[in-house]
């Protein structure tokens, strides 16, 4: 599998942006989207988390991917990103309402942000954290609709599936 | 601590290398210059320097004095295929010698992530300690509670004692803490295996490194790197080795090629190099029977590592990620042992303890034939009947000779040491050079091995001269021609892929010996601008620095030799039946090998001119004063 990344420049991705737009509205309004985990497959090389800081900031480092696998065991490695839940904790839990759900993404509104961090610790899945430098919470958007981490995967663990959307 | 510095011209590198010394408890930073990193590189480069520097070579191993250094190079911490590694170095016990050893882990990228290049560590804490590097701050914590806790626990412990899954742990075991000469550091479930870098550890009451980093790394040129990546990816699906054996089998893979085709798989301490029971250990067998899944370095494609756990029999629960060659030949076949359960189990306590599996295996290995020839008894051995085939004897005695208890006091010297005490010219089968066990790349059926072999940094080590190329028919593996040229352009190699801090299994797709194919690979990430004849000199460099280290330890010609055994008897059945290198043989490529190096041919010392031409003046003047 040839691995294709994404370019910085958003308009040179597979998908073109106006388009990806109108995809995530439209499926996100009757589906939600989620990267699915699949943990015997999975290597615990970490290539989604390069991708994912290479896509999003042209560099790499693990304190600015959006996804995170951890190894619990020998065998028991966990994926950790935003899953796009039901409960929508971090929402319920920011103080300053700068967080939303649009097109099947948290979006963050960076003018409304203090960066307290409430929604970190309110994500029981650990899918957020705070931009080392920025300090502005940093979730999973999709990679406007081709997620780098999937395509980047070797082992195909990762794969980007439609789940009805139950909250409306 | 803030501290404002130029940033540095090449990329790759943070500019800084975090000194510890865990008498004073002090640290100070090291700044490395542009000129530093184009002349060094990195990895093995940087340690060299810093070791012929800080050491004084002629030192017993375990004096507080000696470093123990934690390199990287300019690859980790991005996306470049098998670079998810980092580096060790230290004055060896086994060696006495310049040592390095490689490991794979997450640890590199978190020491370029906290930003820095490594570290170098030195003195000795009068209690057990362990470091923790969270980017600026560097704390040193008491280890107490550890002490004496196996690597798993050691790793699950220091996690939860910081309370961050995520960061990485380097850590030594009970072998390393009771100075077992080749005791290992354990990453994750990785080893950076040989050497006893472990037991340095150990001396110095330093239990573990802990690392977390929150910062990035990049590469010079994105665009030219990402169009190598895409180069890598089309590339590698072409070479078999990349694509499907690694992917599939791991470094098991080689048992069934090794012992069949080529017959030099070394076999009950080397008296024989084909093994009749192979089909038990062979990667075939650890894929359908042992398989659970495949695991990988960090930014690695190939995953060559290979869960197993084992499913019925006398070692059913027995777990681990391995075994690798070098396992299932120093337990398995150098044992006579067929039953790879007895070998991932024992890969499992090795790990845990924290011990050399190679160095481990071939230890068990001569002890049995010491016993075999009547040199040991039951009454040496604490009762075990040590006979080729006892898989009690080697499972058993891992935690007694990390513990250092009875027998297993003598088992933790390695075997030149070993055979000294033993006498009876037992020395004649130690299966090792210069200290250093070898591995499962035969020097009789490989002419490039027996040179390679004996004229190592390293000693006993497949990663100085690489035997694959042999393997691939690159070069003719009966010829004496053109020999000598052929291991300096591995040893070339392997130097630039220890100093990127690179995996070797690479050499398949850029090259046995340095090519244009290595320079396109690191220019785009460093911006050097490296000529193949820059970074050729690079490497003779580094290997330079490191016997100018070795020779003001006493290591001269005299040394580069290889066992009695491989010298004096042939391989006597199998597909390489009949092939040895006799000394006069061994002595024409030394000499051809001196030549070519530009080292002294009837002391083995590198010349000033050499030293001269590499720039290291320095290095010259200090030699000339021996």
């Amino acid at each position: 599998m040839q691995i294709k990344e994404c370019k910085i420049d958003k308009f040179k991705c597979s998908l073109t942006l106006p388009n990806v737009i109108k995809m995530s509205v439209v499926l996100a309004t009757e589906k939600k989207p989620l990267i699915r985990f699949d943990m015997k497959k999975c290597a615990f090389c970490k290539i989604c988390e390069f991708s994912c800081a290479k896509f999003h900031y042209g560099k790499y480092g693990d304190a600015i991917s959006r996804i995170t696998i951890i190894r619990k065991s020998p065998m028991i490695f966990k994926c950790l990103i935003c899953t796009r839940c039901e409960k929508r904790y971090c929402i319920s839990a920011c103080p300053t309402k700068a967080l939303s759900y649009k097109g099947g993404n948290i979006v963050v509104d960076e003018r409304l942000c203090n960066s307290c961090g409430d929604c970190v610790k309110a994500c029981p899945f650990q899918g957020i954290r705070l931009h080392p430098e920025t300090k502005l919470p940093i979730i999973c958007d999709l990679c406007n609709g081709d997620p780098s981490c999937v395509k980047a995967c070797p082992k195909s663990a990762l794969s980007l599936v439609w789940l009805p959307e139950v909250r409306k | 601590m803030i501290r404002v510095k130029k940033k540095m011209k090449y990329s790759g590198y943070k500019g800084k290398i975090l000194r510890i010394n865990l008498t004073t408890k002090k640290t100070s930073i090291i700044d490395i210059t542009d000129e530093f990193a184009r002349k060094y590189l990195g990895g093995n480069g940087f340690s060299a320097r810093f070791l012929f520097d800080m050491v004084d070579p002629r030192i017993d191993a375990f004096d507080p004095t000696n470093v123990v250094s934690m390199m990287t190079g300019p690859f980790q911490g991005i996306n470049s295929p098998t670079a998810g590694k980092y580096h060790m170095a230290t004055k060896s016990p086994l060696t006495n010698g310049f040592f390095d050893s490689i490991s794979g882990g997450h640890i590199g990228a978190q020491i370029k992530y906290a930003g820095y290049d490594g570290f170098l560590i030195t003195g000795r804490s009068d209690k057990p300690v362990y470091i923790f590097v969270d980017d600026d701050k560097v704390e040193i914590r008491s280890a107490e509670k550890i002490w004496g806790r196996l690597t798993s626990e050691t790793q699950e412990m220091i996690k939860e004692e910081i309370g961050d899954p995520k960061i990485c742990v380097s850590a030594i075991g009970p072998a390393g803490e009771n100075r077992v000469r080749y005791a290992c550091v354990i990453t994750e479930y990785r080893a950076a295996g040989r050497g006893g870098i472990g037991a340095v550890m150990g001396s110095k009451n330093l239990k573990a490194v802990a690392v977390r980093g929150s910062g990035t790394n990049e590469v010079a040129d994105p665009e030219k790197f990402e169009e190598w990546m895409n180069w890598y990816n089309v590339e590698s699906k072409k070479v078999p080795a990349l694509a499907t054996v690694l992917p599939t089998y791991g470094t098991p893979a080689l048992v069934s090629t090794i012992n069949n085709m080529f017959g030099a798989m070394g076999t009950r301490n080397h008296q024989t190099e084909f093994f009749e029971g192979w089909e038990g250990i062979s990667g075939e067998t650890l894929k359908k029977n042992y398989w659970d899944k495949d695991t990988a370095c960090p930014a690695c494609p190939i995953a060559c590592s290979k869960m197993v756990s084992v499913k019925s029999g006398k070692w059913k629960g027995a777990i681990t990620e391995g075994p690798e060659y070098e396992t299932l030949y120093s337990f398995g076949s150098m044992c006579g042992i067929s039953d790879v359960g007895a070998v991932i189990k024992g890969d499992t306590l090795c790990d845990e303890y924290g011990m050399d599996t190679v160095s481990y295996g071939v230890v068990v290995s001569f002890m049995m034939e010491c016993y075999q020839r009547g040199l040991i008894t039951k009454e040496n051995t604490d009762g075990v009947e040590f006979k080729f085939g006892n898989d009690d004897a080697l499972v058993g005695f891992i935690e007694k000779t990390a513990k250092r208890i009875g027998f297993g006091d003598l088992m933790a010297e390695g075997t030149l040491r070993a055979a000294r005490i033993i006498g009876g010219n037992s020395e004649r089968f130690a299966i090792q050079v210069k200290g250093l066990e070898i591995p499962g790349h035969s020097a009789r059926a490989l002419r490039g091995m027996a040179l390679g072999y004996s004229t190592a940094t390293r000693g006993g080590s497949h990663h100085d001269p690489r035997p694959t190329g042999e393997y691939a028919g690159a070069s003719d593996r009966k010829a004496v021609e053109g020999k000598a040229a052929w291991v300096i352009g591995t040893m070339q190699m392997t130097t630039i892929g220890d100093s990127l801090v690179n995996c070797h299994f690479l050499e398949r797709l850029l090259g046995f010996t340095l090519t244009q194919k290595w320079v396109d690979m690191i220019n785009p990430v460093t911006g050097f601008g490296y000529t193949l004849n820059e970074l050729v000199d690079v490497a003779e460099r580094i290997l330079d620095l490191e016997r100018a280290f070795n020779v003001r330890a006493g290591i001269r010609r005299k040394d580069d030799t290889l066992p009695r055994r491989f010298l004096e008897e042939p391989i006597p059945e199998g597909p390489s039946k009949g092939m040895h290198t006799d000394e006069a043989t061994l002595n024409k490529m030394l000499d051809e090998f001196y030549d070519l190096k530009g080292w002294d041919k009837r002391t083995g010392i590198p010349t000033k001119e050499k030293l001269l031409r590499m720039g290291l003046e320095d290095v010259a003047a200090t030699l000339e004063k021996i």
